[in-house]
Parts: structure tokens; sequence; C-alpha cells
């Protein structure tokens, strides 16, 4: 009954989605109608259509209905409530299908948020908005159908991958989703605005609440997937420079790139093939994100889905798109008002354009790194891996300019400032953080080549950004974003200089010195839970004046019968507790990982402010 | 009794498990970080508890034992599994353009910048 109910709203939005991009021609041409009418009625039933569609898949798998085979693949009767529901889209079909949600919402709220604007620029965007609205439910519809039957019915399913069952995995998907597909808006609207000759400062007004939202979900969702591999695949490390990690980051790089140009074209109207370009290409590597990572191209360890005739439909449907939009650009690219208004090399707007050079560096690294390796493969065979090592030498010797870039570029003014402004208080903390630096890095032993630059270089732009509140030219999100962000590369830093860790084989009763601590193995007992029974160890870390109780797990889930091992972690302000413990054959003996990872929360923290920065910039404009 | 019984499980699920940990020194987890272990997904044979792992640590223990260096260990790894093994591809003709190719679009693009604006 649910399946039907899904399947058939799924074919009345695809009705709705043909209608709308017949219909946007035919209209295009009239100019004096406008847009509310019939089209805005077909968004909204299709808008409809997909939320029922999706209701229809969470109450299917709320009451466990094993005739819908997505179901019988992903869920069991015995699993918890929010995992059942999270299962929704902790799989290859569902997840397509809170994509297509996002997608179909996203384009209501623009539709209604821009009533403003030229009806033609509206039109056209719903047009291009459909074509991937069309495209996302061709390939639900024909390759990766949640509502397929299931016949006879099964008494039980086969139950979620344990390591899903998560609340940060749980809610990852929907925000960076949210992150992922508030690009389309960007692109479609970008492609609009230049064919309907309409890019400037209107536009670039309008657009960049988009661009910022997109932002900022991305941002959260990268943030949540990074927390959860630090608790959760048990290394203790946060970032892997996994494919997977990779194709969020690359949208990221993009779009903080983006929201600081299209400023300039705001303020200063220049810079518009620019802005159109970076527009196009944020969506397109955020649909490759999802090409990469359903069609199982990848090795790795987020890979759940594997499906080659799925990978050739998203893959044929992105160099659509894409040729598509290229097509568009130089077509209608002499549209776009070139005034080219004479830049100074010391003004905020190459400010801008630095930034700009570096973040498409580093997207340069990311993309090349994470798509080579496949190259290679197809081309001549050879296997190979690019892991942290490549990243960590292409990236850290520009970090140290582009930090420093930082510190000086957003307190330069409006096209021409002067040179000798790069004055003796900024030279004064310059010095100032070569001392820190020098103190610190002696005291805790370090002499890679990199590290005293690079500690120079990210200490200058932490005091730089925390002097900058008192200034008054930049405004306040800014400022937030700059500090936090300035923040977070201190933080990794020191985390990663000054990191502890221990590992030994022990007994229940052990004890065994480290560093001034002393680790004891307690006890050990066994937990039995709804869907998985867990052995559960008890470690005292224990120092001159005070004591913890760490607890990790080792659990056994039924459904599917799988292993996980739960780390225990204890925050606080200064640094992480990290302890995991594995079962060895040895009679009684354990493997025990104990880590100390100073400043872990401020890793996260940062994070969170980089992002509030964003949240406080569209509040403080809207409110 | 019970925690027994769940031992024996948790062995029964994993497989063969007849490696013991040996308590390795910090020179093996420096180059087990830039290792990956072949038979687990995108994982690296620091992170990893496999049997592949678990060995290839002790074979990096006995050839540190040995008195070779990260590069004689990381050569005789190559040779024996192929550069899919190592996270640092080393510059050859295959992986010149991986590691050139952004350095490349950064001298293009400062150019390009450098053209736009004007010095004075």
């Amino acid at each position: 009954m649910l399946n039907q109910i899904g399947n058939y709203s799924l074919y009345i939005a695809l009705v709705s989605s043909i209608l709308i991009i017949i219909q946007s021609p035919i209209l295009l041409n009239r100019n004096n109608i406008n847009v509310s009418g019939r089209i805005f009625s077909l968004i909204s039933i299709q808008s409809l259509m997909i939320i029922i569609s999706f209701i229809a898949l969470i109450i299917t798998f709320i009451i466990s209905d094993f005739s819908n085979e997505t179901v019988y693949n992903n869920s069991h009767t015995s699993k918890p409530l929010f995992y059942k529901i999270s299962g929704t889209w902790g799989n290859h079909e569902g997840s397509l299908l809170l994509w297509l949600l996002v997608l179909s919402i996203f384009l209501l709220i623009f539709t209604i948020t821009s009533k403003n604007l030229s009806n033609k620029y509206r039109i056209l965007t719903l047009f291009f908005q459909e074509i991937i609205i069309l495209g996302f439910l061709l390939f639900i519809l024909f390759t990766s159908n949640p509502f397929m039957s299931l016949f006879p019915i099964p008494n039980e399913g086969t139950g979620l991958n344990p390591i899903l069952q998560d609340p940060a995995l749980a809610i990852h998907p929907p925000i960076l989703y949210l992150g992922y597909v508030g690009t389309s808006i960007i692109f479609s609207s970008s492609l609009a605005a230049l064919i309907s000759g309409s890019v400037n400062k209107t536009w670039a007004k309008h657009i960049k609440n988009w661009v910022l939202v997109s932002w900022i979900f991305l941002s959260i969702g990268i943030l949540l997937g990074s927390i959860w591999a630090y608790y959760e695949l048990g290394w203790g490390g946060f970032w892997f420079w996994d494919p997977v990690e990779n194709v969020s980051l690359m949208p990221w790089f993009c779009l903080t790139a983006l929201f600081h140009t299209i400023l300039i074209l705001e303020k200063r109207e220049m810079f518009h093939s620019w802005v159109v370009i970076l527009s196009i290409t944020t969506f397109s590597l955020s649909m490759s994100g999802t090409f990469l990572v359903r069609s199982g191209i990848l090795n790795s360890i987020h890979t759940f889905a594997n499906d080659p005739s799925r990978g050739v439909f998203i893959l044929c449907f992105l160099f659509i798109l894409i040729t598509l939009s290229i097509f568009i650009y130089f077509f209608y690219q002499n549209k776009i008002k070139n005034n080219f208004t004479k830049t100074y090399i010391v003004s905020k707007e190459t400010a801008v354009l630095v930034n700009n050079l570096f973040m498409m560096f580093f997207l340069s690294v990311v993309l090349i790194g994470t798509i080579y390796p496949i190259f290679l493969e197809v081309v001549n065979n050879d296997k190979i891996s690019v892991g942290p090592p490549f990243y960590h030498k292409l990236i850290v010797p520009f970090l140290i300019p582009f930090l420093i870039f930082m510190a000086i570029g957003p307190n330069f003014n409006w096209i021409k400032d002067k040179i000798n402004k790069i004055n003796l208080q900024q030279l004064l903390f310059f010095i100032l953080s070569i001392i820190i630096s020098f103190i610190f890095l002696k005291r805790v032993g370090i002499s890679y080549l990199f590290s005293l630059p690079l500690f120079i270089a990210s200490i200058f732009l932490f005091l730089i950004t925390i002097k900058d509140f008192s200034v008054k030219k930049t405004n306040l999100s800014q400022k937030i974003s700059h500090f936090g962000f300035s923040l977070f590369i201190l933080s990794v830093l020191v985390n990663g200089v000054l990191a502890k860790e221990y590992s030994s084989n022990m007994k229940v009763g052990d004890e065994r010195q480290f560093l001034n601590k002393t680790i004891k193995f307690e006890s050990l007992k066994v937990n039995e839970s709804k869907n998985y029974q867990s052995l559960e160890a008890n470690f005292k870390i224990s120092d001159k004046n005070n004591s913890i109780n760490l607890k990790p797990e080792v659990r056994v889930y039924d459904q599917p019968q799988t292993i996980t091992s739960e780390a225990d972690i204890k925050s606080t302000l200064y640094s992480d507790n990290f302890l995991v413990f594995n079962i060895l054959k040895n009679d009684g003996f354990y493997n025990v990982r104990y880590q100390i990872k100073p400043f872990m929360i401020w890793i996260w923290i940062s994070i969170i402010l980089i992002s509030f920065g964003g949240i406080l910039s569209i509040v403080k404009k809207n409110g | 009794m019970k925690i027994k019984i769940l031992v024996v499980t948790i062995f029964y699920l994993i497989g063969s498990l007849n490696l013991s940990y040996a308590a390795n020194s910090e020179k093996v987890d420096q180059i087990s970080k830039n290792l990956r272990c072949l038979i687990c997904q995108g994982q690296s044979v620091y992170d990893s508890q496999s049997d592949f792992a678990l060995s290839m640590k002790i074979l990096i223990q006995n050839k540190i034992d040995e008195g070779q260096n990260d590069e004689q260990i990381y050569d005789f790894l190559k040779s024996k599994y192929g550069e899919w093994i190592v996270y640092d591809p080393e510059i050859n003709k295959n992986t010149v353009l991986l590691w050139v190719l952004p350095l490349i679009l950064f001298v293009f693009g400062g150019i390009l910048i450098l053209r736009k604006v004007s010095i004075k």
C-alpha cells in the first residue's frame, strides 16, 4: 500500500516536472504574466508529491514493512526507533529520495522568495532546476527505486550497518545534502541570470543568501562527519583525506571562493564572469561528489553502494549538465557587462582575488589527488594510492603565505589602499608570533622543515583576528568566521604536535605507566542492549592530582552480525582522553590504545564559530 | 562466564586472529601510517587491526631490527606489493602530473591576477 503511494507520488512529480519544462519556454515570451499562476501550482504539487513519497518511505521504515525491498535490506524490527527513521536515508535509494526532496523544497522556497525579481530570470531558474529534478526523478524511478515490492513478504529485515547506527551519522547526510543541493539553486540561477542578462548587483544580493546557506550546511555537515569518524572509526583521527571526505571538501573550497567574490560583484559590479564560472563549478563538484560516492568507483571505507549501471547514469547526467552549462556560458558570455574598473594591487578587490587563487589551488590539489588514481588505473592499469602525505606536502607550503595574507588582506580598503599601511602594529604582532612559535617549538622539541613558519603564520593570523575585533571597519560576522578559522588551524597544529599515544597488551588488573600517568585495567563486564551485546571494559587513568575512568566497548550487533569497537572519550577544554580496546587471542589479553589529544574540542568549536559567522551574516541582513 | 562466551563469539566473527599485538616502536607507527592496508577499505596499516596489518607491523619491526632505514623498507614493500601500498606516491613519469598540475594551475592563476591588476 505504502509502496504504491510512494511510487504514484513520484510519477505525478515526474509528470509535473515535464509539464513545467514544456511550459516555461512558452511563458518566457509573455513578459507581462507573472510566474505565480500555473507554474507555481505545478511546483507546489510536485513538492507535495515528493514530500508524500518521502513520508511514505519513513513510515515504511518505522512500521518495518518488509514488503518494501529497501526496508528489508536496511532495517530490522529490533532496531531503536531513531535508527529506523535515520535508516530511511542511510542507504542508496533513500538518500537519493532525500536529495530529490531537498531539491524540490529549495525550488519552492526560491519561487516564493524571488517574487520581486524579473519574470524571465525566475522562469529560467525554474527551468534549469526542473531539468535537475527530472534527472533525479528518472534516476530514482528507473535505477534506484526505494519502493520496490518484495513477495513473499520476509519476516525479518537484514539490518542497518551498525557503524551507521550513531546520532551524528544519522543527521550527517541530511545536513550535508542541504549544502550540496543548495548549490543547485546557485547553478540554475546563475545560468538564468546569464541568459536574461541580469548578472548584476541585484542578482548578487539575491543569490548571496543561497550561497551562504549552502556553505553553512556544508560546513556543519563536514563537521558532523569528522566528529563521527573521530569517535567511531577508532583511530583517533578526524580527517584522513579519504576520497569521500575530499568530495565534500571540494564544493566547500569553491563556495568559500564564491561568497567572497560575490561580495565584490554586489559592492563594486566586478568579476561577473568569474562568479558565474564559480557557480557552475560548485554545483558540478557537488554532483560529481554524488557520482563518485554513489557509483562505488572509489575504494573507500564510506562506500556502501556498489552498482555500475547507476554510475553510468549519473555520469551521463553529469556530462549533459556540464556540457549544457559550458555551452550556455560561451553562447551568452557577451551579454555580461564587462566594465573593467581598474583594480589596484593593494585593495580589497585584489585581496579577494588572492583568496580565490588559494582556494582554487587547494581545490585543485584535492580534486587531482582524488581522481588521478582513478584515471591512471583506467589509462595504464597502474594502481597508486594518494593519501595524507601527498596532501600535506602540497598544501602546507601554500598554507603559510595564505595564512599571512588572510591576516593582512581583510583590512584593505576598496579600490586603492596604501602599501605602507602594513604598519608598525602588524610588524609587532609578527615579531611576537615568531617569538611565541620559537619558544613553543623549542619546548616541545619539534624541528620539521615547515613547522616553524607554519606556527608563525598561524599565530600571527590568530593574534590579528583577535585584534580585529576592536577595529570598526569589517563586520562582525566576518570577524567571527575569520577568528574561527585561525583558531581551527592553530588547534589542528597544536593537536598534531602534542598528541601522545600509548598502546599495549593488558590483562584485567594490569597497570601500565605512560608519561606521568598510570593506566589501570580495572574490570570487564557484559552488557545486553536491544540490538547488541557489548563487552565493556573499565580503565582508570590517574596522575598525581586526579583520575578519570574510561569505559570503551566492543559491541556485537545481531542484525547484521557485526563487531564494532566503541572508543570512550573524555573531553576537557585542554585535551581529550581517548581509549579503545580490542580482543586478542592470547588468553585474557586485550590490546589497549590510549591517546591524549590536546585541544581536540577546539577543533569542533572553531568550525562551529566559522559557520556561526555565516549564520549571523544571514540573520543580520534579513533582520 | 558470560565474558568468555562473548569473547569466543567475537573471535568466531573476526575469523582467524592468531597474531598477538606487539607494543610497536614509534618508528613502526610512523612508517605504518604511510601504508595502505591492502585488504581493508580505506584504512592505513597503522589504523587497521586486520591480520594483514598486524603481520605488516611485525615485518616492519623486523626490518628495523635488521638495521634497515625507512627508504629501504619502503622500497622493499613497493617491490613486493606495488606502488599501491604507499600513500605517498613517488614522482615518476606516471605521477608527475599529479604533483605538478596543481602547481601549474597556481602559477597560471597568479599570472592571470597580475595581468588584471595595475601595480600603480
